[in-house]
This record gives structure tokens, C-alpha cells and sequence, in this order.
């Protein structure tokens, strides 16, 4: 079998997808009920310092980390086109590229009023 | 805290501005999106995908390989533990047509559609050819498909009619996991031939008999071996009721072109490699006996010598007498661990010079010659002055 990588669009106008990574694992609340689609994780944001930093806030958990170029680009590739019988896809399509990432990896401070 | 805007998805994260925070939710499309992988490239591999010049081949059982034009990568996935939150442009999924619909119009959405598992990188490795050697060598063509050509009172597809296992360049494309350079450069190596749009080797004793009548005629008329014109062979050959197509191959298969001309020449080397297969068969001969027999063979005016069969012969010492025998390199596994388990299940100890023509032909990404040989064999030097032998490690 032969499978062409297709893409309706060239290198330059390809949509930038973005990545955060972060170390662990973002739960609800224990209480939560329902689907977490549409949900809020948390805010990101780009702090005023001269490093570049970025925080990003979870619950009560503060993260700090920074954007990585990344050495070898990532391609977001969809499969398209399932075959009947072996349940393979027949066609992959590119649709999206990622350059950079925001990754945490320090240990999350935890927010709690009156310590700082 | 500035105001971005409606520009939603990936674009508000990667152009964040300084001081400027967002808030991220879970798509409304958000998923296990199976569909959806992230593959590693590097600019140049990027630069070919873009330019639809990647594919991915194999059978559906086998790990899938990715092709350039010219070299093939296998794929691995590469877990990882971290939570990589995937967030793609606006507008990805049906669902967020409503972009603007929870909380205010201005505020960005920046949404996690999955969160990925992993990445497939790509890593370089030989083609896949044995299995080309395999497919091509089951159904040689030989004289019996010669008459079935020749029949032109046969209106029926000779091929289909005798059932066979025949491969035509878009069959191999998607039997053989190697991309079109390696597959090309793998049909060359074997002296294929595309017939009736099938690939095919020629049967050794069929080539044979063209060879041996293409000398006749050498000798007949009075050609040189180093000028031959193609047609004038062509229509010699054609003139004894060989196939035209399988006369112009014999030139390719012992010959060479002459540099700038329209002129072929024999190799020497090439012919006398065939003739010596001839004489040896399936049989160990007395090294003298063979010697003998080999210049018999060897048409005038062509010198035979003992070290064009590196490679292709082997020897051994049986008390005072000295055999040789066929053991060709083509007849060996491509990739590295199974032609050194062939090579010292054949013979445990090997001297360099007789093990390196064996091993000349093998090409592994990212190993040198002293990598291949650190990684599969054990080196032992008996005696400062005696040259090494090598073993299986």
C-alpha cells in the first residue's frame, strides 16, 4: 500500500498550531460532574519580565516556565479516508505545523492568600 | 490587561504579548482525537512534505516506513509523560462555530482540542530490498516465457494465464518498502528488466545462451569487445530469434557504455564472473580442475583472473587440496545482522580479506565499515604478526 502525505497548503500558509506542555496531570475537581468540554484549565500568562517568562495558573497552582523553539518542527498530520477491511487510513493530510512551545517544567507553586 | 481581540486558538498563545495573559479552556470539540498525530521532521523532510513528495509504504502487516524520493525512515512513536496540550488555529472543528458565544465577544478562545500522547519521529534506515530479491528471483523469465512472448497467435495475456506472481513498478511500490531511488538502484543491482510492464530478472541459463551467442557473433564478425554497436547486436541476435528487448539487455547486463559514444563494451569481469557461476553450479571443485576448465570458457582476446571472484567464490583447504565453491554476496541478507549471522554460520572465522568483499555492499545509515564490525563481531589477533580474525560477536 502506498499513502500519499497531502496538504492543500504550502509551507508558508500552513496554520501554526501551539503547543503548552507542562509536567503531570490537570484533573477537575472532584466534585465536578458533567463533560469538560468549553471548561476553563486555567490562564497563561506572559509576564513583564525581561526573561520571557510565562505563568500559567491552574486552580490554585501557579506554573512558571518559558517558550521553546523546537529543534525539528512538528507536523500535525490528520488520517483521512479509513479502509473497509483492514482499518488502516489511506490518506494523511497535513494540517497544521508547530514551531514553538510553552513548556513547564518547574515544580507549581501553590497560591495560598497571606504567604507571599 | 490588553485586549487581543477576536483572534481565537494557537495564533493568541504563540503571539502573546508581554504582559498579556488569556485564558485557556478545553475545546468544545475536545477529545481523544485518534485521528490526529504529530510526526518530527526536519526542515528539509518539512520542505518534501509540503511539496507532496513523502509517502508512507508496506503491507497492512507490516510497520509502515516513510519514502522520499530518495531514502526511507522508519517510525517510531515516542511516548511522552508530560501533558502536551494541542491548540490549534480557530475554527477546527464544526462545535466552535460559536466562538463568540460563552463569556464576551472580545475575549480570544484559546482552546485544547487533545491532549497529545506523543510524537512519531523518523529514523533512517536501509531499504527493505531483500524482500524485492525475493519476489523478482521466485519467477526468473526464462526460455519458456520467451516462446510465450514470441507467440503472436497468443492474444491472451501470456502472464495471467500461467498464474504467476508478477510485479509491475507501481505493484513493487506497494509491496516493497524502499523509496523510488533505492527501489530503482535495487532493480539495477539485480539486472531487472521491465517486460510486457512487469519486472522481471532473467533466468541464468537463458543469459547464458544469449551471451554465448553474442560472443559467437563477436567472433564471426569480426567485432571488438570494447566497440560494439547496439544494433548491429541488436539485429544479430534478433537475426538467431532472440527477443530483441532481451538482446539490447544482455549489452546492460555484461557490458558497459562507452563514455560519450553510442558503443558498448564488455566487461571482462562481468563475463568471466559467468562463466565461472557456470562452471561451479551447485559443486565444490578442485581449485586446479576449476582453473582449467574456467580458461576454456573465456573467450579469446579476455583475460581471466582469480580475484574478479571476491565475493562471488570461496575457497577451503581440505588436506593438501584446495576447493572453490559459489557463495555470492547477492545471494546474502541486505541488512546487517542477518548477513553477518549468514557469513558466520557459514564460516565462524573470517580473515578481512576474504570477509570484506561480503560486507562492501552494506550501507547503514549513520554506521561506518569499524562501526558495523564493533557492533557484530569479535575481533581476535592470535599472533602479533598473523592478520585478525573475525567472529561472530
Amino acid at each position: 500500500m502506498e499513502i500519499r502525505v497531502k496538504c492543500r497548503c504550502g509551507e508558508e500558509e500552513c496554520s501554526e498550531w501551539a503547543i503548552v506542555e507542562l509536567q503531570g496531570v490537570v484533573e477537575t475537581q472532584a466534585s465536578f460532574q458533567g463533560s469538560i468540554q468549553n471548561l476553563e484549565i486555567g490562564r497563561l500568562c506572559h509576564s513583564d519580565s525581561s526573561q520571557g517568562t510565562y505563568t500559567f495558573t491552574v486552580g490554585y497552582h501557579e506554573l512558571v516556565g518559558s517558550k521553546v523553539t523546537l529543534k525539528k518542527p512538528l507536523l500535525v498530520l490528520k488520517k483521512l479516508q479509513f479502509d473497509e477491511v483492514s482499518g488502516k487510513a489511506t490518506e494523511l493530510e497535513v494540517v497544521g505545523i508547530i514551531r514553538t512551545k510553552i513548556l513547564f517544567k518547574t515544580r507549581p507553586k501553590p497560591l495560598i492568600s497571606g504567604t507571599n | 490587561m490588553e485586549e487581543i481581540g477576536r483572534i481565537g486558538g494557537a495564533e493568541a498563545v504563540i503571539n502573546l504579548k508581554l504582559g498579556s495573559s488569556v485564558p485557556i479552556s478545553y475545546h468544545p470539540c475536545f477529545g481523544p482525537h485518534e485521528d490526529l498525530l504529530l510526526l518530527e521532521a526536519d526542515d528539509k523532510l518539512v520542505s518534501d512534505i509540503f511539496h507532496e513528495r513523502v509517502t508512507l509504504r508496506g503491507l497492512p502487516d507490516e510497520d509502515a516506513v516513510l519514502c522520499t524520493k530518495s531514502k526511507t525512515y522508519a517510525i517510531k512513536f515516542v511516548g511522552n509523560s508530560n501533558s502536551m496540550f494541542l491548540i490549534p488555529p480557530p475554527s477546527i472543528c464544526p462545535g466552535d462555530a460559536q466562538v463568540s458565544d460563552t463569556n464576551n465577544n472580545d475575549k480570544p478562545l484559546v482552546s485544547v482540542l487533545k491532549i497529545a500522547p506523543g510524537n512519531m519521529e523518523l529514523v533512517e534506515v536501509s531499504p527493505r530490498l531483500d524482500k524485492l530479491k525475493q519476489i523478482l528471483l521466485a519467477n526468473p523469465f526464462g526460455a519458456g516465457d520467451v516462446e510465450a512472448m514470441m507467440d503472436v497467435d497468443d492474444d491472451l495475456d501470456h502472464n495471467g494465464k500461467r498464474d504467476l506472481a508478477l510485479y509491475t513498478w507501481s505493484d513493487l511500490v506497494n509491496t516493497v518498502q524502499a523509496s523510488d531511488e533505492e527501489l530503482r538502484n535495487g532493480l539495477q543491482s539485480l539486472s531487472a528488466i521491465e517486460i510486457d510492464g512487469y519486472w522481471r530478472v532473467i533466468d541464468e541459463n537463458y543469459l547464458d545462451m544469449i551471451l554465448r551467442m553474442l560472443l559467437h557473433n563477436c567472433v564471426l564478425k569480426d567485432w571488438s569487445f570494447d566497440d560494439l554497436d547496439e544494433d548491429d547486436v541488436v539485429d544479430a541476435l534478433v537475426a538467431d530469434e532472440f527477443p530483441s528487448q532481451l538482446a539490447g539487455h544482455c549489452l546492460r547486463v555484461f557490458g558497459s557504455k562507452v563514455n560519450e559514444t553510442d558503443k558498448w563494451k564488455l566487461e571482462p569481469r562481468l563475463v568471466c564472473l559467468h562463466f565461472a557461476r557456470q562452471i561451479l553450479r551447485e559443486e565444490k571443485m578442485r581449485l586446479e580442475s576449476f582453473m582449467e576448465e574456467w580458461k576454456k570458457k573465456i573467450p579469446d582476446g579476455m583475460e581471466e583472473r582469480f580475484e574478479m571472484l571476491e565475493g562471488e567464490v570461496l575457497t577451503e583447504k581440505i588436506g593438501i587440496e584446495t576447493r572453490v565453491y559459489t557463495f555470492s554476496v547477492r545471494s546474502l541478507p541486505s541488512t546487517p545482522a542477518e548477513r553477518f549471522s549468514v557469513l558466520f554460520k557459514h564460516r565462524s572465522k573470517w580473515e578481512w580479506k576474504d570477509l570484506e568483499p561480503y560486507l562492501r555492499d552494506l550501507h547503514v545509515p549513520r554506521l561506518s565499515m569499524e562501526g558495523l564490525l564493533l557492533k557484530y563481531t569479535r575481533r581476535a589477533q592470535p599472533k602479533a604478526d598473523a592478520p585478525p580474525v573475525f567472529s561472530a560477536r
